[in-house]
């Protein structure tokens, strides 16, 4: 069974339709892209997985559960976590204060007013696994930040990966890295998905990105999937090269 | 964290100042000390949560006339009157809270000014239970329970104030270092991620709005008795600017320095306010003295003379 199904997915803005009817399915352990032209729906797209927006019509389900309706922090205790496009992190706290806090979210006694030392205790052994995966063990007692960009970008999604989430969804991982960030946040992410152990829809538009991470990819455009396969069917495909590759793939 | 040692120091020290202090001083300390519960109960707030109240008169007010009325009416201890105020400060807050959080920033703020004025205007209007703008008169510091009457006299008031100061003082200490403290602090410095990784930060900001203002209702109600009267000043937006004042120029966010702001706040008043009338004008240049200069005020300024080397103590 597909972990996350959108089915007939639609979002209307007035008369525009930015998101519509777009069907998919993600399977446990794959790496989903949904990449697309500015203005192609992507971001709108991902806000109603994450419940930041309401479909107009259409539905999401994930491990069977409609997730439509449900408000984000709901969504996100289901066991399904994000990173920001625009990096958002607790800029004071330590870089493992920041994984710390994000696994606490998972903890069934995280509101514990007084005491708590388990709680924390638990937090941090998940938050500083996920910093070892990416590799930032080395900044962990630095304030996030202060950190570089590129940095921070990882710290985002090692604060994702703390939660230990069933579906990881990445919003433009890359957005606003230099070309040398850009390379070594990929081989991060790369390293880090080889793994196998994680699901995760990825929205990017920097193709190099995508092609390098993903399995399979959905291609939207205007709001409408227009492909949807294995990277080297996408690449070959003249529709797509049409909309948005403008045949330089 | 440090200054341990120096809190301990200030503890024993207000433990014994009624041997050393003349009479009139230890009335002064114990409004500095009531001052000091309400400020430190908006440090929650402000300095934890960075939830701006500008209507934090209210809980003070709310515990005042609660407590005001249940020691003239009913003739409960002192003790049970003033917490039984405190926690109904507590659980109207969770209205309030539950109203003023639909919105964020400087509408949160607005709404809790309003709020505080309502009260405000009800306090003036409902005479049977305010006393309108004579107030409560002649509260008593009723005896009880078990025949105990030591709390009706000066020094005995001054110790349930400091006890009940310490003990809230402790239980916010250990608040704001429990996961719900670490929740605070994410919705202070990023409310939108803190609620995207899973937080409702709707009900945390509820909670601690509820658990400042049964802390400041505590302030407001052991107020009541000790001054003898409440009145409508006590829920004047004024009075809320200035315990704002308070814990800003005490140290946002420190705990210990609001208290020493509100005590801060007081001695300036009293000394002030003998060669002038205008003393408000001169406090306001040490308040914004403190914003320019000082930001992570007296208890700031007195951490970094008792540790010259280790700089950035957080």
């Amino acid at each position: 069974m597909a972990l996350l199904e959108l089915a007939d997915l639609t979002r209307r803005f007035g008369g525009l339709v930015a998101v519509d009817s777009v069907t998919m399915q993600v399977e446990p352990g794959e790496v989903r892209a949904v990449i697309g032209p500015n203005g192609a729906g992507k971001s709108t797209l991902f806000h109603l997985v994450t419940g930041v927006l309401k479909p107009t019509a259409g539905e999401v389900r994930f491990a069977g559960e409609r997730l439509t309706g449900l408000p984000s922090h709901r969504i996100c205790q289901r066991g399904v976590s994000r990173t920001f496009q625009i990096t958002a992190l607790f800029p004071e706290m330590t870089a493992r204060e920041n994984t710390q806090l994000a696994a606490q979210a998972r903890h069934p006694q995280r509101w514990r007013p007084l005491g708590g030392g388990p709680v924390f205790g638990t937090a941090a052994r998940y938050g500083d696994a996920a910093l070892e995966r990416l590799g930032l063990m080395p900044i962990a007692d630095r304030p996030a930040g202060l950190l570089s960009h590129g940095d921070q970008r990882l710290l985002e999604v090692a604060m994702a990966l703390a939660q230990r989430p069933r579906l990881l969804l990445l919003d433009e991982p890359t957005q606003g890295l230099s070309v040398e960030e850009t390379a070594q946040a990929v081989a991060t992410l790369a390293g880090l998905l080889s793994d196998g152990d994680l699901t995760v829809l990825l929205v990017e538009h920097d193709m190099e990105v995508v092609f390098r991470l993903a399995h399979k990819i959905t291609v939207l455009h205007r709001g409408a999937v227009i492909a949807d396969g294995p990277p080297e069917m996408v690449r070959a495909d003249v529709g797509v090269q049409a909309a948005y590759l403008g045949g330089f793939a | 964290m440090p200054g341990w040692r120096a809190l301990l120091l200030i503890a024993v020290l207000l433990a014994a100042a009624p041997f050393g202090l003349p009479l009139y001083a230890m009335t002064l300390l114990t409004e500095a000390l009531i001052l000091g519960l309400f400020a430190m109960s908006l440090d929650l707030m402000v300095g934890y949560t960075r939830l701006y109240s500008f209507g934090h008169a209210a809980a003070y007010g709310l515990g005042a006339y609660a407590a005001g009325n249940l020691l003239l009416h009913t003739g409960l201890p002192l003790v049970f009157a003033v917490l039984l105020a405190a926690l109904f400060s507590g659980v109207v807050a969770i209205g309030v809270a539950w109203v003023c959080t639909l919105a964020t920033g400087v509408s949160f703020s607005m709404l809790t000014l309003a709020f505080a004025q309502l009260l405000y205007a009800i306090a003036f209007k409902w005479t049977a239970v305010t006393g309108a703008s004579d107030g409560l008169a002649g509260i008593p510091r009723s005896p009880g329970p078990f025949g105990i009457t030591i709390f009706g006299s000066k020094t005995g008031f001054y110790y349930l104030v400091l006890a009940l100061l310490i003990a809230a003082y402790l239980f916010c200490r250990a608040l704001v270092n429990s996961p719900f403290g670490a929740v605070l602090r994410g919705i202070r410095e990023n409310e939108p991620k803190t609620q995207a990784l899973g937080f409702n930060t709707r009900r945390y900001k509820i909670a601690v709005v509820a658990i400042a203002y049964a802390l400041g209702g505590l302030a407001g109600a052991l107020y009541a008795p000790f001054a003898g009267f409440t009145n409508t000043e006590l829920l004047f937006w004024l009075f809320s600017g200035q315990v704002l004042i308070m814990v800003i120029v005490g140290g946002a966010g420190t705990l210990v320095g609001p208290i020493l702001g509100a005590a801060f706040f007081l001695l300036v008043q009293q000394y002030l306010s003998s060669y002038t009338d205008s003393w408000a004008l001169f406090f306001g240049a040490i308040f914004i003295g403190f914003v320019l200069f000082a930001p992570q005020g007296i208890w700031g300024l007195a951490r970094r003379a008792l540790q010259p080397r280790s700089g950035n103590a957080v």
